[in-house]
């Protein structure tokens, strides 16, 4: 045969090639075993080349059908697995008491469900101040790893450059925006009028909460709850769901700076006047007055029955919930604290003298000095051992908690970063420069910016398919609420 | 070989005899072929002795030459745990130069290395042969895949458009 093919010219050769290479050729999926076949596709390691190979044939679409490839895409994505799916949302956060007709507070449904694990879960996401929990679900479940995947992707792929958004206008008065936060049900705004506005998740059907008389500094919503204070002392709890008062709980005899929730009837804020208060929601009555900072408090965590506030007294106080009394006091810092994160096993403090220090709480000592920022850090963020951090200087830098070195160092905006969220794979910056970036949490590069920039942007807060911005465009406050879910399924 | 007449020989390099499905008997080393859990548990069934060719009726010579190439590469190779088996899967596309160089052969002798694998349990051979076909398969278009595999396109066009809608979304990135 060799000797014969030596006769061959290229033409002849050209034809005996065509002619005996697709007998060379098989269709793997034709001769292997389905379990072996399976086995391959799970091997592929991107969606496009997956969703092309279920065009190739009715038997390769057969297989990719089955849905273990596209299991094992979800797993090798990082995306939540079904099963644990189901679970977030059950771990919904709980329908929050009402006030019954004679304006006291039914909190029967909320007592059966906060000694559930899940309660707990929740109590801990609030005290967070972090709507990771309270993600929506509005579609139904998926039944596939497919369709789950799909989901996720495009949700991702529309984060990196898609996405739609709508402004509103805040009307009909102006304000600088205090405090944001973005819940299952409603985006609540509050402002240095003494204004706050509720939303629904899609920016409409706005209601405003009406009775403090100066600014609004702090607040916190819990299901159909809110908390609030300002410059007026007073702490005011409301119910969102009607947009009315329930109580006005008064004893602060300075300007109310951060209030956080432990469970569905315990508030703490932290005020000007050096103290914290402990509030039973319950029975609208102070529980614990917590006195030992020598000035301000600026901020203040929750995790379990432990509260941590930074004080611009330059300390950090570790406080019981039930005992009411002061565990230890951090000491360290060399000014004013800004800002606090506490995640049940590290504490972490951002300070004016530009350090953000890191503290065990079982035993106060400090555990790392993180140095790198040159200008107040006054955003922090701790997950799971990674803390992200942002600063006056524009900058925000990315730590590892496990050997307190510094991941990322982003130049993130040419002023003071005013707000700073992340999860699994982002982090969503604000400046006053006016900037909202989106970066890739792994990598540390820029994904992109959210919508153009404006004058100046007071607080960003992000859920998994939503962002909500506020801030200033023509000397007006507004509100871009981005959605990056997918468009329903046309079927 | 000389020493294989003395007991002081190491029961790792003790030569044993396997016979393919073409009747062809091969001598190979008990350590090499124990990469294969089949005949190593074969091996264990039958006791130490091990003298009597072990038959495995369903690889041919050909096939078997190879799959004991890759053994015989992989000797040292630390033993595959039940529960890494998906880890590494999961880990990527990665094969190592010299399995790539290794799995340079036409599909019908790739097709049979892997089902050999499978039969012979060497889950880390039939992951490289997985692994070598999803490369294949790699960035190609529909139409690229069944040039390379020589796959009739079996959908009717209306299908064929619904199904390319239906897969647009994980083409736009």
């Amino acid at each position: 045969l060799g000797e014969l093919l030596n006769l061959c010219d290229s033409q002849l050769l050209s034809f005996v090639s065509d002619f005996v290479s697709p007998r060379l050729k098989k269709d793997p999926f034709m001769v292997l075993p389905t379990e072996i076949c399976l086995r391959i596709l799970e091997c592929v390691e991107d969606p496009t080349t997956l969703a092309r190979s279920s065009q190739v044939s009715r038997k390769w679409r057969e297989l990719v059908t089955d849905d273990m490839a596209w299991k094992s895409l979800c797993e090798k994505f990082s995306y939540r697995t079904l099963s644990k799916d189901a679970q977030a949302k059950q771990n919904e956060l709980p329908g929050v008491w009402t006030p019954r007709d004679n304006g006291e507070p039914d909190f029967r449904h909320q007592w059966q469900l906060s000694g559930l694990p899940v309660g707990f879960e929740n109590t801990r996401a609030m005290s967070l101040d972090r709507a990771e929990k309270e993600r929506q679900d509005r579609r139904p479940g998926f039944t596939t790893y497919k369709s789950h995947f799909k989901q996720r992707y495009m949700v991702e792929t529309a984060w990196r450059n898609g996405g739609k958004f709508d402004t509103r206008r805040l009307s009909p008065d102006q304000g600088v925006v205090t405090s944001l936060h973005l819940t299952q049900k409603y985006i609540v705004v509050a402002l240095d009028n003494a204004k706050i506005h509720v939303f629904d998740t899609d920016g409409n059907n706005q209601k405003t909460l009406q009775g403090h008389v100066m600014g609004v500094w702090a607040m916190v919503p819990w299901g159909d709850l809110l908390v609030s204070g300002g410059c007026d002392r007073d702490v005011r709890v409301w119910n969102l769901a009607t947009a009315l008062p329930i109580y006005t709980l008064r004893g602060h005899t300075s300007t109310v700076r951060c209030i956080k929730m432990s469970d569905a009837t315990t508030a703490i804020s932290g005020s000007r006047d050096t103290t914290l208060r402990i509030w039973d929601l319950k029975k609208g009555v102070c529980k614990h007055v917590l006195v030992g900072h020598q000035a301000s408090v600026r901020c203040l965590e929750i995790h379990g029955d432990l509260v941590v506030s930074g004080s611009y007294d330059t300390t950090a106080r570790i406080w019981s919930i039930s005992e009411g009394r002061c565990l230890r006091t951090l000491t360290g810092h060399f000014s004013q604290i800004y800002a606090i994160a506490f995640d049940g096993k590290k504490i972490a403090t951002g300070s004016l003298d530009t350090s953000v220090r890191i503290w065990d709480p079982t035993d106060g000592r400090c555990m790392a000095v993180l140095q790198g920022h040159t200008s107040l850090v006054g955003q922090l963020q701790l997950k799971v051992d990674i803390l992200v951090t942002g600063g006056s200087d524009g900058s925000v830098r990315v730590w590892s908690l496990t050997d307190f070195q510094a991941i990322h160092r982003l130049a993130a905006h040419d002023n003071s970063v005013t707000s700073l969220q992340f999860d699994n794979t982002r982090i969503v910056s604000g400046g006053s420069d006016g900037r909202v970036k989106v970066w890739d949490l792994k990598k540390g590069t820029l994904v992109r910016e959210l919508g153009s920039p404006s004058e100046a942007v007071w607080r960003v807060v992000f859920e998994e398919e939503k962002a909500v911005i506020m801030a200033s465009r023509g000397g007006k406050t507004i509100m871009e609420i981005w959605s990056f879910s997918p468009p329903p399924e046309d079927e | 070989m000389a020493a294989a007449s003395t007991s002081a020989v190491d029961p790792a390099k003790k030569m044993i005899m396997l016979t393919t499905s073409d009747n062809i008997d091969i001598k190979v080393e008990r350590e090499v072929a124990e990469r294969s859990i089949l005949i190593k548990n074969l091996l264990e069934d039958l006791g130490s002795e091990g003298d009597e060719p072990i038959p495995i009726p369903n690889v041919n010579e050909a096939v078997m030459k190879k799959v004991l190439e890759w053994c015989e590469q992989h000797r040292k190779d630390p033993p595959a745990t039940q529960d890494d088996d998906s880890d590494s899967r999961k880990k990527s596309t990665d094969i190592d130069e010299w399995d790539q160089k290794f799995m340079q052969v036409d599909q019908e002798m790739l097709f049979e290395i892997i089902l050999a694998a499978n039969y012979l349990d060497i889950k880390a051979l039939l992951d490289v042969g997985c692994k070598t076909v999803a490369n294949m398969i790699k960035g190609k278009s529909p139409d690229e895949i069944r040039k390379t595999f020589n796959i009739q396109n079996d959908f009717t066009p209306e299908e064929e458009d619904q199904i390319r809608r239906e897969n647009e979304w994980a083409e736009d990135r």
